[in-house]
C-alpha cells in the first residue's frame, strides 16, 4: 500500500466550531491523502463529531477553511458532498421505503441512477440477496451497516466518511467492515473514520489525530505514537499488559476522567 | 475516480419518486385527511340547498386543506426530522430547495385529488355543480389556500423542535380553524368577532374558494382576502424557512 503524501484529498485547517458560547473545536488542523486511512480519535464531546459535522456540511463552523479535492466545502458545497461518500453514526431512511427503493433514491440523487437489476446484484455482492422487499428497520445491525455503507460510496467517492462505522457490531461483522474499508484503500479512496476503538484504530489506520477538549493533541502513525510515548511515566502508569498499546498512550494523553 | 454533480432534475426526479412512494404507503392517513371534506359533503346537504352549492364545496375543500397543508405536511416534516432522514438526505449533493420542492409537489397533488374529489362528489351527493370557469378557478385558488396552510405549517415546524410538541399544536390549531370553519361564520354574533373571523387563514381561504367557485360574486372583500391571503404566505412562510433547523439538536 502507498500513500501519495504530495497529494492530499481532505485539507482542515484552523478549524474552530462554537455552540453558543462553547467551542466545541479549536483551531484544528490535519489532512488526509490519497489512499489514506485517517482516524479520528478522542474520549466522547471531545469535538470529533463536529470536526466531521463540518466536513460534512451539516454544520457552520466559526472560522478556518476546510478544502475538499481542492474546493473550499463552504464555497462549492454541492462539489464537495459529491467528491465524498458519508456513513454517519445512526442512519435514518423513510420508514415506508424498502431497501430496493432506498438504494434507488440514493443513486438517483448521487446522480448514478441504477436499474432494480443492478441494485439487486449489489444487494448480492455484500449478501443481501431476498431482502429487497424488506424496511431498513427489518434488518439487523450489521446488515444496516452493509446497505449504509453501500449507499455512501453507491457514487465511487474520492473521500469516505465513516463516523464509528464498528459501533455494536459484532466480531464478525466488524473484521468484514475492516476488509472493506481496507479494499477502498487499496481502489485509491481516502477514509477518515472516528473510532472507540483502539484495537480498530491500530488494525487499520494509517494514522490517527487523537482530538481532547476541542483540540487535536497528537498527530502520527499508530506504531510512532506507541514508540514516542511508551517510556513515557504517564503511559506506563496506565499500561495493563506488560507492553505498551495506543489504548495505554490515548488514555495518557486523554486523562482517566470519564466523559459525559 | 471523477467527482460528478448530479443535475438538479435527477435529484429531483429521484426525491419526487421516493416521496410518491412514501405518500402511496401512507394512503390510509391519506384516505382519513379527504374524510373530513367528504363527511361535510355527506352531512351538509341542507345548506347546499340553503346557503348554495358554492358554501359548501368551498367549506369542504377549506378544511380538507387544513388537514393536508397543516396536518400531513407539518407532521412529516417534524417526523423525518427527529428520526434524521433529512440529516441522512443533506449528506448528499441535493440542495435543500429540492428536497423541500419535492415534499410541497406531493402536497399540491393531494391539493388537486382533494379538490377533485370535493367536486365528484358534491356533484354526486349534493348536486352542485360549477361552471368550468367556476372549477378551472377553483383549482387555482385551492393551490393558493394550499400555500397558506403549508407556510403555516412550515411555521409551526421552524418555531417548534419537539414532534410532539408540533403533533399537539397542529391537532390544536386544526380543531380551532376546524370549530371556526363549520360553526365560526354561522353563529357568531359580534360584528368584530365575524370580520376577524372571515380574515383568519381559514375566513380568506374560504371567502376566496367560494367566489373562486362562482366568479361572479367575487367583490372587494374577496381581493381583500385574497391579498391577506398572499401576507399570510409571506409572513408564515418566511418565519418558517428562517427558523427551520434540519436537525433537533
Amino acid at each position: 500500500m502507498t500513500i501519495d503524501q504530495d497529494k492530499y484529498i481532505l485539507n482542515v485547517d484552523d478549524l474552530s466550531v462554537s455552540y453558543g458560547d462553547f467551542v466545541a473545536v479549536k483551531n484544528v488542523s490535519f489532512k488526509v491523502m490519497h489512499g489514506e486511512i485517517f482516524g479520528l480519535l478522542g474520549p466522547n464531546g471531545a469535538g470529533k463529531t463536529s470536526t466531521l459535522s463540518s466536513i460534512e456540511g451539516l454544520i457552520r463552523y466559526k472560522s478556518g477553511t476546510i478544502t475538499v479535492d481542492g474546493k473550499d466545502v463552504k464555497a462549492d458545497p454541492l462539489y464537495a458532498k459529491a467528491s465524498m461518500g458519508v456513513q454517519l453514526q445512526a442512519t435514518s431512511f423513510q420508514p415506508e421505503l424498502n431497501v430496493v427503493q432506498i438504494l434507488q433514491l440514493f443513486s438517483g440523487i448521487y446522480g448514478v441512477p441504477m436499474s432494480r437489476d443492478r441494485i439487486r446484484g449489489i444487494l448480492k455482492e455484500i449478501g443481501l440477496e431476498g431482502h429487497e422487499k424488506k424496511k431498513f428497520s427489518q434488518l439487523s445491525g450489521g446488515q444496516q451497516q452493509r446497505i449504509s455503507l453501500v449507499i455512501s460510496t453507491i457514487h465511487n467517492p474520492k473521500l469516505i466518511l465513516l463516523d464509528e462505522p464498528t459501533t455494536g457490531l459484532d466480531p464478525q461483522a466488524r473484521r468484514q467492515l475492516w476488509e472493506r474499508i481496507e479494499a477502498f484503500r487499496e481502489q485509491g479512496h481516502a477514509v477518515l473514520l472516528t473510532t472507540h476503538s483502539m484495537e480498530e484504530a491500530e488494525a487499520i489506520c494509517d494514522r490517527i489525530a487523537i482530538i481532547d477538549r476541542g483540540q487535536v493533541i497528537a498527530i502520527d502513525t499508530p506504531q510512532t505514537l506507541i514508540d514516542t510515548h511508551k517510556n513515557d511515566p504517564d503511559v506506563i502508569a496506565v499500561s495493563r499488559r506488560g507492553k505498551v498499546t495506543l489504548e495505554d498512550v490515548f488514555i495518557a494523553l486523554t486523562g482517566k476522567t470519564v466523559r459525559a | 475516480m471523477e467527482t460528478t454533480i448530479p443535475k438538479t432534475s435527477t435529484v429531483f426526479a429521484s426525491l419526487f419518486r421516493a416521496d410518491l412512494q412514501v405518500a402511496f404507503s401512507n394512503r390510509r392517513s391519506v384516505i382519513i385527511s379527504l374524510l373530513v371534506p367528504m363527511i361535510i359533503l355527506f352531512t351538509w346537504k341542507p345548506f347546499a340547498q340553503k346557503m348554495g352549492g358554492p358554501f359548501v364545496l368551498s367549506t369542504a375543500v377549506a378544511i380538507g386543506l387544513i388537514s393536508i397543508g397543516l396536518m400531513a405536511y407539518t407532521l412529516s416534516m417534524a417526523r423525518d426530522r427527529e428520526k434524521g432522514i433529512f440529516q441522512r438526505l443533506r449528506l448528499a449533493p441535493a440542495p435543500t430547495w429540492v428536497i423541500m420542492t419535492s415534499r410541497i409537489t406531493i402536497q399540491l397533488m393531494m391539493i388537486m385529488v382533494l379538490t377533485l374529489g370535493v367536486f365528484i362528489v358534491g356533484f354526486y351527493q349534493d348536486k352542485v355543480s360549477l361552471s368550468a370557469q367556476g372549477y378551472i378557478c377553483s383549482f387555482f385558488v385551492a393551490i393558493l389556500g394550499g400555500a397558506v396552510y403549508l407556510s403555516l405549517g412550515q411555521m409551526i415546524a421552524g418555531l417548534l423542535k419537539n414532534f410532539e410538541t408540533i403533533n399537539a399544536v397542529t391537532r390544536i390549531t386544526y380543531f380551532c380553524f376546524m370549530m371556526v370553519g363549520t360553526m365560526g361564520e354561522i353563529l357568531a354574533v359580534n360584528p368584530t368577532v365575524k370580520q376577524m373571523i372571515r380574515f383568519s387563514p381559514y375566513g380568506c381561504v374560504r371567502m376566496m374558494l367560494g367566489a373562486s367557485m362562482d366568479p361572479a360574486k367575487w367583490n372587494q372583500d374577496t381581493t381583500t382576502a385574497l391579498l391577506v391571503s398572499f401576507a399570510y404566505i409571506i409572513v408564515f412562510a418566511g418565519l418558517g424557512i428562517k427558523n427551520f433547523r434540519w436537525e433537533t439538536k
